[in-house]
């Protein structure tokens, strides 16, 4: 085999059942997730994989490496503690359009503007599925829900004209049902250096009927293969990113390659070599005591 | 004078230099050789209201503030109204208020109590000066200086020292200092200081609560600092940003309280040592966290520097009302560890130890200071002696015999191994979920017994390994005095003043720095020999108090609870003391 660590898809399987909802997004979007790491070489030990609450986060024992399955809303600040204390280790982020559009929006805004330097896949599925259906800030105008028995009074978000608005180093949107061009956008992200957001259009079989797998099949198309599509320009990624019903943009939409993560920028870890793991020690405080005299 | 102290308080609004002239003296008197304790009030606003800035200094023993004042010092109007009955009987007031008019109830006290009041038009002179009315604190400054009788030399070297950050005014702060210290002092008695001076206090240091939590993590290898600003917290924030160019800190300020203990629960997560700091607001915004913490054995360490609430509550003032909020914040029931720094040593040290706590036995601790404890100015010689930092992970050759289960496997004193991300090829879920051995999601009956049966094992572990609360005194005193965080300063301080004035009253105290879980055999010795026990805490209801009662049925004789904002003055103790 030509791979150097020979990491393989069988390193990241689990041994526990999935409790996804027969095709579910999820399934697909797992599936890349895990064909990415192992295309990527990155051994299930130097990964740490964040989970938010939500379906996304029950998936947090069905997949191997080290994780942590935390709070709702919350997976994007403990994903930038984490990566910040060892940069060695591959930290990939996962929530919902729940979770990370409502309780906790304001993580998603300063991850986005801080630039920290991990990856973050928004299981877009337009509605919170675990706690049985009710509207998130994606669900469709109109469409009746739990809790909205006469239809969702609110205009949905697009994400991605959000996301662009906050001028972001790397934005990237994919399609649960093609496991291939996730598995290629889930690379991309992981190899930027610094905040790779993705959102993955996710269908939902239980709880969203108005976008299914077909639906989003029929209407997907990759960027990239737009002639003379320039990902550096972010007017142009704004200007894709605007449809949601007609042609959907899909790939890299915006990327700047000369992005500096916010670990990168911090003028005191300039130079250092080591980790933040690996400088816990005791240390002398008597040079610092002289103001104090 | 009374009790053994001479107190200088210089008072203004904010904004006139209250609190650089208030660290001049302290440095000053300091650099006299003697030993001084600084205590600042100041309202939640950036112009205006009042402020001051008091230092008490005395010989070695002082470790609190008076209520009363020997000298006042006022640039402002309102707070001279506000402070001047502080003053002993035979004070002095310097003020710079031209056309000040008293009260009758003031002309009263000041005659009653032989106040004698000095004007200086200290605007006018720092007019004439050349200088912005800025200064005027330290023409005052200048002639408190000779009301004292003080030395000239030291003035020069410390004002060179406090202002090094903006040489331009040196000499004009010079010539401020000099114009008031010429002030005709004909017919005012100067004071003579009683105390011995000694050498150590001269070369000692003058420094905050706070800066001694940003040190102590420091030393204890913390190489993360996140946290969102809030009184009386926000300054070890700025300490950790001075220092970082040498220390190499990450510091970070989050974009709100619960995103900075989601850093720092991320970054110990991955092994590192971070800290978090705020104050109960803000705690309450982190509580979901906490749990977290418990739940996945995620070792964490946060201060809450305590301030009156409730909601907005006092911010500048102080208060130890936090007590509960951190005995039983967060939803489940789970292991913690709650620690009380009492003062400038307790901070430093429980600061360290709070870290060796939290990894040791994989749970969270919370460490309580106070406005007071925070930003009040300690005058200490050394730090105490660093705790060692020892990690409690899994090294070496074990990490390649590790399995997954290992992580969260039920041991019999609870604590379960732990590893690090990147460290072994036994990976593991840390989940928020119930879980089984190695962290994959359970739910049945059996497991979630047993699983939370381990988790609060440790709490009988920790308790078994934690120290006890201290006695200071004998415990068959008369008054057995039993408190936590910064009420020690004052009683302790009301036991030096007795002994100093062979009172027949004897007093000792027994003072909880490690609070939860609850020691309470010496609780339980006390109630058998001492004659009165009283509790003394800076809260409404009495909060150690109450945990003492609910954990042992016993009840104190009395309790000595103050709940205005301020701090225990250690009249406060003394006058509780002769009412008896």
């Amino acid at each position: 085999m030509n791979c150097s660590k020979c990491i393989q898809m069988f390193d990241y399987y689990s041994d526990n059942i999935f409790t996804w909802c027969t095709n579910c997004g999820n399934y697909g979007i797992f599936s890349a997730v895990k064909r990415a790491l192992v295309a990527e070489e990155i051994d299930p030990k130097d990964a740490l994989l964040c989970f938010d609450i939500g379906c996304n986060g029950n998936g947090s024992d069905k997949i191997s490496g080290y994780r942590f399955h935390g709070l709702h809303g919350r997976v994007l600040p403990f994903a930038a503690g984490a990566s910040l204390a060892n940069r060695k280790i591959k930290v990939i982020a996962f929530g919902g359009d729940g979770g990370t559009l409502s309780e906790g929006i304001n993580h998603l805004v300063h991850s986005v503007r801080s630039n920290y330097d991990f990856t973050f896949i928004l299981h877009n599925n337009e509605n919170y599925g675990l706690t049985t259906g009710q509207a998130s800030l994606t669900t469709r105008k109109g469409k009746p829900m739990n809790a909205a028995p006469d239809g969702v009074v609110v205009e949905p978000m697009n994400v991605m004209e959000f996301i662009l608005g906050l001028k972001p180093s790397f934005a990237a949107r994919a399609f649960s049902g093609d496991v291939k061009h996730m598995t290629e956008i889930i690379r991309a992200g992981i190899k930027h250096r610094g905040f790779s957001f993705i959102e993955i259009l996710q269908n939902c079989t239980t709880y969203n009927a108005e976008t299914p797998h077909e639906w989003y099949q029929e209407r997907v198309y990759d960027i990239s293969k737009l002639k003379g599509y320039n990902k550096a320009d972010l007017e142009s990624a704004k200007e894709v990113s605007k449809d949601l019903e007609e042609n959907i943009a899909t790939g890299v939409l915006y990327e700047d390659e000369d992005s500096v993560d916010f670990y990168s920028r911090l003028a005191n870890r300039k130079g250092t070599q080591t980790e933040l793991v690996d400088e816990v020690k005791n240390y002398e405080i008597g040079n610092f005591l002289s103001r104090f005299n | 004078m009374t009790n053994n102290r001479l107190v200088i308080k210089i008072c203004g609004s904010s904004g006139q230099g209250i609190n650089s002239v208030g660290e001049l003296t302290a440095k000053a008197i300091k650099k006299l050789g003697y030993k001084l304790f600084g205590y600042r009030e100041y309202p939640s606003l950036i112009r205006g209201g009042f402020a001051s800035y008091q230092i008490d200094f005395s010989d070695n023993t002082l470790r609190s503030s008076s209520k009363k004042s020997d000298v006042l010092i006022s640039l402002g109007r309102i707070a001279t109204h506000k402070y001047l009955k502080d003053l002993n009987s035979s004070g002095i007031l310097i003020h710079s208020l031209k056309g000040m008019k008293f009260e009758q109830d003031e002309e009263k006290f000041i005659k009653e109590n032989r106040i004698k009041v000095i004007f200086l038009d200290a605007f006018d002179m720092a007019d004439k000066l050349g200088g912005k009315t800025i200064i005027a604190n330290i023409i005052l400054f200048g002639l408190m200086w000779k009301v004292f009788a003080f030395p000239i030399e030291v003035v020069d070297e410390t004002v060179r020292e406090v202002f090094a950050g903006n040489p331009k005014y040196i000499e004009l702060d010079l010539k401020a200092f000099e114009a008031g210290y010429n002030f005709d002092l004909s017919g005012v008695e100067q004071i003579k200081v009683p105390f011995k001076k000694n050498e150590k206090w001269k070369n000692s240091m003058i420094i905050t609560g706070n800066a001694a939590v940003a040190l102590g993590s420091i030393s204890a290898g913390v190489r993360a600092y996140y946290s969102y600003p809030m009184t009386p917290s926000s300054s070890i924030l700025s300490y950790h940003a001075d220092f970082y160019k040498d220390t190499g800190v990450l510091v970070k300020q989050a974009e709100d309280e619960i995103t900075a203990i989601q850093m720092a629960i991320g970054s110990m997560f991955m092994g590192t040592r971070a800290l978090v700091a705020t104050s109960g607001g803000g705690f309450d915004l982190m509580t979901e966290t906490i749990s977290l913490s418990g739940m996945t054995e995620t070792p964490l360490v946060c201060v809450i520097g305590q301030r009156p609430g409730p909601a907005t509550g006092l911010p500048t003032w102080t208060a130890d009302g936090d007590l509960n909020l951190a005995i039983y914040a967060g939803h489940g029931e789970f292991p913690r560890c709650v620690i009380a720094a009492s003062d400038l040593e307790s901070v430093y040290t429980l600061t360290q130890r709070a870290f060796d706590i939290a990894e040791k036995y994989q749970i969270p601790v919370l460490m309580l200071t106070d406005k007071q404890i925070a930003e009040a100015l300690f005058n200490i010689d050394s730090f105490p002696k660093d705790s060692e930092v020892k990690r409690y992970l899994v090294e070496g050759d074990e990490l390649k015999r590790l399995i997954s289960s290992d992580r969260y496997k039920f041991v019999n004193n609870g604590i379960s191994s732990r590893w690090l991300p990147g460290s072994s090829e036994a990976t593991f879920v840390a989940n928020g979920d119930e879980h089984m051995e190695d962290g994959s999601v359970n739910e049945e009956a059996v497991n979630a017994k047993q699983m939370m049966e381990k988790r609060m094992k440790k709490l009988e572990t920790l308790y078994q390994e934690l120290p006890s609360p201290m006695l200071y005194g004998e415990e068959t005193a008369d008054i057995v005095f039993v408190g936590w965080g910064s009420a020690k300063a004052a009683i302790l301080d009301a036991m030096d003043q007795l002994k100093k004035a062979k009172s027949s009253q004897s007093i000792s105290y027994l003072h909880f720095d490690y609070i939860y879980p609850l020691k309470t055999e010496e609780i339980m010795d006390l109630s058998e020999k001492a004659r009165k026990v009283v509790l003394v805490e800076n809260n409404y209801s009495g909060q150690l108090g109450n945990l003492i009662v609910q954990k042992t049925g016993y009840r104190f004789n009395e309790l000595l609870l103050k709940y205005d904002g301020r701090p225990f003055f250690v009249e406060d103790i003394l006058n509780y003391l002769k009412k008896l």
